[in-house]
């Protein structure tokens, strides 16, 4: 188990240093087909009526002037060992992890990543606690009562939800909960260090709109899981050793079916940590998604390949806690 | 002494879109402590939903039950669901054909075992795993407490069903009712499970069904034997009777289909020809009279009348046919003997010539009827 | 001003607007300085109450002000901005040599002396100006501002590779322009920008390439606010400067929220212009549009700053709701909506082929595309709106007296040109603005009337005019003859309004202005003129040369924008600052 993790922790850094190889490319090469040089990326950055010579110095500032390579380079350099930045009146040191300056506002990316971070993180984990027991507990009600009204109403219910985008219903929940009703008004991230309360009550509204469209994923995910299982020759043997129903559908039904949730739940949490960027967007929560949003729109190198880095890693680590999970619940799975 | 398990006139119907389904159609037989009744017949005899029946199994389904299931004098069919729950796996238990789908992947053997006992059993968890290695050392699994821990995919195939069977009998149950327990199993390994289930009968007193399609198996194990068709008895009595003096064309079909080791090698097997029935649409009067060679010799009633199980003196037990009793003596000493008789001859002549040589004889369409030729 | 449709400049509502105000505009011919007065007595609640009068006037301090604001600010750094609603807002924490007074209508289109203590003089035939500024006025560490500190605000400007983002104009105005500024070789160049001498701590002394007279308008921008050379972090400074204003930085995240608080150092009767009412300022900042009029409507936020007014949603809802549209004002920003008509690109090239351009175009459909009479703006006709300072109504191509287009017309010109079943070009425009692309869609189908077949290319914006419409080569490779954009003045003359988008000498190879690329000897010579002219006869130069460039047939006027502001009833002393084109935000406070 322990080769496994150091191998696969080997793979990330390689994986992750692919990842921003790949975006490097991209953010250079895909302009240069429209045919903007990196002149006129600089420019840019200068405000109005430059001249030539403003330009330039701002593409030396922004290092742009040097070949890729050696940009791409200054850059993993950056990361490992930290880089010094000309302030204007001094020079400033950035340390490890070093991810560069914006290119919009001479601020370095990393302090602000790590601040809207937890604004996504709270987004998230709060809506994955909610999506996995209301997702599973539907699914597992639904695949119990097949056929009734129940199961048909909630996957209904589900199909709605899985149909409707995030920011629909957001804008839905807003108008109703929090204009119309004043039962959460001025809507607005509060960190928990300063109001956990507040911080809870303003995220409600954001969790319950993002859990809405996993729920409904989840809940068809373990209906479909749980008739499956209950099918399976081992529920009869359960129900003939005389377990109690409850304990034949929880403890032999719903572990065999939440095998492929959790991978899928790892997967899912994995992305969004990276930045919920359609409910960020909706309830103007500051978090990774709306940086993405305006570092894309300012073509702002370093706050891009910053927040890729980021969203890659969440990604990769949940891939890789995913496998070992599989391994630790599925004891068929081991090595 | 009262029988430890008597069913009378057991029905088990499952109302399904294409019509009802009579899986098992009118069942009685009884069974003594320390008795094993092995139960034969094709797939879709009925025998699986008869053991389920017995266990309770049906609850919570479309199935509609009818008829009376004494165990010790109580009777489950009308019992409640919560007192059936109660006597399953403890009084009475069941293990299953393949071991492997049967047992939770998930789980250690020793958990699912101890889980059963405990679910009976007010004791800690350090009892019941004593228990649990317990049972598999009874059961002939070397090293049981270390293999306690392991999981059902760790065990090879034999033991894996010896596990099964120590967690089916962990608590101690009166009747024991075996599946098909050895179909999944290698040749040499179904011998050392028949002797295991036979030697903990002798041990722990309790009375075993073993429901099998491999008389082979019922020959090593049952006391009595009840032949199913279609849901219903087609016959019914000790192992000697029904092996030596067979009363029912099925089961003599059955006997003639399996290869022996005290025939000619290139003596051709005699299969029963045809499918067994829908269970929806069961043929009139006796279910077996389609594939029955002698259907002639009754004079009509075969497709008419359904046959009551019922006892013939000659042979000593039941059977439920309309051929008289000499006409079945008759008729099973042929065949016992290697001889075809007459009126099969030409079934199955023509049977397995028309399979052989479609152009074949002129007389391959019709149907059989003789007047008494006696061979 | 143009570019990244981030600017407005404003004017004031409709009557007052169409007169020439009697109030002075540029020059050195000084106007009253000093204190500022509150509107006059008109009603001061109602729609529109906002642009004539101050809307709850009040000395009550005390509340926390809410700001919403979409997007971020280029940069909190005084010297480093050019965003409308910074430039505004900057107010509170810097206070610059000069300002415009605080005061409703026409009377905000008043420079007036704010650091300053008066207008100034100009000797040497305008080729110098000397400023006092008051003494007394301390920096938020009590340090005492001095005349170094305001040569050094400016100097700091003049390196682009620290601050990129203000304006340029004091490179193009005052002598010594290679002046790298005071960050490289600090020994050397810190105080070395010869253009200005500070002889005492409270005099400054400029000294001008050639003459001109809007100089204390470039330096109403908050580049003139003092900085202390010891405090300037660089490009940190954006961070927290150093204030001169009411208020100061208790906390800002950057992209996220500023929170300000009153600044114990300023002394009202220095800076007339501000007030120090709220005893909190919060600004969130990146609130998506929907959701920030939501907020406005419900009473979570008290204005949006961006000023550009709310969006269609919210529009519809507080225009038909009485009770929401009396607290709501519909100004006319001093933003003009037109498009350029390129003079280079064929057949464009001809005169009476961009003539049958002007009379073709469907103005009600154009205006249609900006939002209509109340949030898009009034059908224009000329380049200057209204409340620029020498606006005079024409039409020469009968955009008002025919706003769905002269058929006929058009025809004629087309003829004239030797086209005479129209012609083939392309429209460049910006497609991530809604209202543009929709104006540029309005205008092919009109043009289509006539034969000529538009193009339609669209660009995102943060390029447009480095990378495509303003950038000549661009255009004429890719035969775009003509582009959407806006504009708004730096300051609100007819200079401000005019020179980088008709002068001849304003072509540039990138990030081009006069994208029309109009080079007329007959407006060359008017903006020349204008330099040494004064008062009513300088004044009369501005429509001169919109005239002419109309007569140029260069660029096709669409609305005069007019915004959808909406504030919140609890806000104490809220009025329209003429400029801006938004509210005051230097005066406001609220009722708690």
């Amino acid at each position: 188990m322990i080769y496994f993790i150091i191998r696969r922790l080997v793979l990330t850094v390689f994986l992750l240093i692919l990842v921003s190889l790949i975006t490097f490319a991209i953010f250079f090469l895909v302009p240069r087909l429209a045919g903007q040089t990196t002149y006129q990326l600089a420019a840019q950055y200068v405000g109005r009526n430059p001249i030539p010579s403003e330009i330039k110095a701002v593409e030396v500032k922004l290092g742009l002037n040097a070949p890729l390579y050696l940009q791409y380079g200054r850059y993993l350099k950056g990361i490992v060992a930290g880089t010094h930045y000309n302030n204007g009146t001094d020079v400033s040191y950035c340390p490890f992890p070093c991810f560069g300056y914006s290119f919009r506002n001479d601020q370095p990316v990393w302090p602000q990543l790590i601040s809207d971070a937890p604004v996504t993180l709270s987004i998230a984990v709060g809506a994955a606690v909610l999506w996995v027991i209301g997702g599973v507990s539907i699914g597992v009600l639904s695949a119990l009562r097949r056929g009734t009204f129940f199961d048909r109403f909630s996957m209904g219910v589900a199909l709605a939800g899985v149909s409707l985008p995030v920011f629909f219903t957001g804008l839905i929940a807003l108008e109703l909960f929090s204009y119309k009703w004043s039962l959460f008004p001025n809507v607005h991230y509060v960190g928990i260090t300063t109001n956990p309360l507040l911080w809870a009550r303003n995220l409600i509204l954001p969790w319950i709109t993002l859990a809405f469209l996993y729920a409904a994923l989840y809940a068809r995910l373990t209906r479909a899981g749980m008739l499956e299982t209950m099918g399976e020759d081992y529920i009869r043997t359960a129900r003939a050793k005389g377990l109690p129903e409850r304990q034949v559908v929880v403890k032999h039904g719903l572990r065999a079916a939440l095998t492929p949730i959790v991978t899928i739940f790892g997967l899912d949490l994995g992305l969004l940590l990276g930045g919920a960027i359609l409910t960020e967007t909706t309830f103007s929560m500051p978090g990774l998604g709306q940086f993405t949003i305006l570092a894309i729109q300012n073509q702002d190198l370093p706050e891009i390949e910053g927040v890729v880095m980021i969203a890659s890693f969440f990604i990769v680590i949940a891939n890789m806690i995913v496998d070992i999970l599989y391994a630790v619940v599925d004891p068929r799975v081991r090595f | 002494m009262a029988p430890l398990l008597e069913l009378r006139d057991l029905r088990i119907h499952f109302q399904t879109d294409d019509g009802l389904v009579r899986a098992v159609d009118g069942i009685s037989f009884s069974l003594e402590r320390g008795r094993t009744l092995g139960i034969v017949g094709e797939s879709g005899s009925g025998k699986s939903v008869t053991s389920m029946g017995i266990m309770g199994l049906h609850a919570g389904t479309k199935a509609r039950i009818s008829g009376e299931i004494l165990l010790d004098g109580e009777n489950l069919v009308a019992a409640s669901a919560a007192r059936v729950r109660e006597l399953r796996g403890s009084k009475m238990a069941m293990i299953f054909q393949d071991p492997l789908s049967a047992m939770h992947p998930y789980y250690t053997v020793g958990n699912q075992i101890i889980e059963a006992y405990r679910i009976h059993n007010d004791v800690s968890k350090k009892v019941a795993r004593k228990h649990a290695i317990d049972m598999l050392g009874r059961v002939g699994i070397p090293q049981p407490a270390v293999r306690v821990d392991d999981y059902p995919h760790q065990f090879s195939g034999g033991m894996r069903q010896r596990a099964m069977i120590a967690m089916s009998l962990s608590c101690d149950p009166e009747l024991l009712i075996a599946d098909e327990p050895t179909t999944a199993l290698d040749v040499t390994v179904q011998a050392q499970i028949l002797d295991l289930i036979s030697d903990l009968q002798s041990e722990f007193g309790s009375a075993v069904i073993v429901i099998t399609h491999d008389l082979g198996v019922v020959a090593e194990l049952a006391d009595d034997i009840l032949v199913m068709y279609a849901g219903r008895a087609a016959e019914y009595g000790s192992a000697p009777d029904i092996f030596n003096r067979p009363g029912h064309p099925y089961t003599w079909g059955l006997l003639g289909s399996m290869p022996r080791l005290d025939r000619d090698r290139t003596a051709r097997l005699i299969p029963i020809p045809g499918t067994p029935p829908s269970l929806i649409m069961v043929p009139s009067g006796c279910p077996f009279h389609p594939r029955c060679a002698y259907t002639g010799l009754t004079h009509g009633r075969c497709d008419t009348e359904v046959p009551p199980l019922r006892e013939v003196a000659a042979l000593g037990h039941e059977a439920a046919c309309h051929l008289t009793a000499e006409d079945r003596v008759r008729l099973w000493a042929a065949l016992s003997a290697g001889d075809i008789p007459a009126e099969a001859r030409e079934i199955s002549e023509t049977d397995t010539e028309a399979a052989a040589a479609p152009a074949g004889s002129a007389e391959s369409d019709q149907p059989v009827t003789h007047d008494g030729v006696e061979a | 001003m143009k570019r990244r449709s981030t600017f407005a400049l404003t004017a004031v509502g409709a009557i007052a607007a169409l007169l020439i105000s009697a109030c002075s505009s540029s020059g050195s011919s000084s106007a009253s300085g000093g204190s500022s007065s509150s509107g006059s007595s008109a009603s001061t609640t109602g729609f529109n109450a906002g642009i004539t009068s101050v809307v709850n006037p009040s000395t009550k301090t005390g509340g926390t002000l809410t700001y919403d604001v979409r997007g971020t600010p280029d940069s909190f750094d005084p010297g480093n901005t050019y965003y409308a609603w910074v430039l505004d807002f900057d107010h509170l924490f810097a206070q610059p040599l000069f300002g415009y007074k605080s005061c409703p209508g026409s009377c905000g289109l008043q420079i007036v002396p704010d650091l300053a203590t008066d207008m100034g003089t100009t000797s040497d035939n305008g080729l110098t100006w000397t400023f006092h500024i008051q003494s007394g006025v301390k920096f938020e560490n009590g340090t005492v501002v001095t005349a170094q500190d305001v040569k050094y605000a400016i100097e700091r400007t003049y390196d682009r590779s620290v601050l990129a983002n203000g304006p340029t104009y004091y490179q193009a105005i005052l002598t010594d322009p290679t002046y790298p500024g005071p960050y490289k070789d600090r020994a050397k160049n810190l105080m070395g920008l010869t253009a200005i001498q500070t002889p005492n701590a409270t005099t400054l002394v400029f000294h001008l390439q050639a003459p001109f007279p809007d100089l204390p308008d470039v330096l109403a921008f908050p580049s003139s606010a003092p900085v202390l050379p010891s405090a300037d972090t660089g490009t940190n400074y954006q961070l927290h400067p150093l204030s001169t204003g009411p208020y100061k930085f208790k906390s800002y995240t950057l992209n996220k929220q500023l929170v300000m608080v009153p600044n114990t150092e300023w002394n009202a009767a220095d800076d007339p212009n501000a007030k120090q009412l709220a005893s909190q300022i919060i600004v969130n900042l990146n609130v998506n549009q929907a959701d920030l009029d939501n907020r406005l409507i419900a009473g979570d936020a008290d204005i949006d700053a961006y000023g550009a007014g709310v969006g269609p949603a919210a529009q519809a809802k507080i225009l038909s709701n009485p009770t929401l549209k009396a607290d709501a004002d519909n100004p006319i920003n001093g933003f003009a909506r037109f498009v350029y008509i390129s003079t280079k690109v064929a057949p464009l090239n001809n005169l009476h082929c961009r003539e049958a351009v002007e009379y073709a175009a469907n103005k009600t459909t154009m205006q249609t595309a900006w939002g209509g009479p109340i949030a898009g703006g009034q059908i224009a006709s000329t380049i200057m709106p209204p409340n620029i300072v020498g606006y005079k109504s024409f039409d020469y191509y009968t955009a008002l007296s025919k706003p769905n287009g002269n058929v006929t017309a058009a025809k004629a010109q087309l003829a004239a040109c030797g086209q005479p079943n129209g012609f083939s070009t392309a429209m460049a425009y910006r497609s991530d603005n809604p209202q543009e692309t929709a104006e540029a869609t309005a205008l092919q189908a009109s043009l289509s009337a006539v034969g000529i077949k538009l193009t339609l290319k669209g660009f995102p914006s943060g390029p447009y005019y480095t990378n495509f419409a303003g950038d000549p080569a661009y255009v004429h490779s890719h035969d775009i003859g003509l582009a959407g954009g806006g504009w708004g003045a730096d300051w609100p003359d007819g200079y401000g309004f005019l020179d980088e988008l008709l002068n001849g000498n304003a072509i540039a190879s990138t990030g081009n202005t006069n994208i029309s690329e109009i080079n007329d000897p007959v407006i060359n010579k008017l903006f020349t003129q204008s330099n040494t002219a004064t008062g009513a006869a300088r004044t009369a130069i501005w429509s001169q040369i919109d005239q002419q460039a109309m007569k140029d047939a260069v660029i096709l006027p669409s609305v005069y924008q007019k915004v959808l502001l909406y504030r919140n009833p609890a806000v104490t002393n809220a009025y329209v600052q003429a400029y801006y084109g938004m509210y005051n935000y230097a005066v406001m406070g609220v009722n708690s």
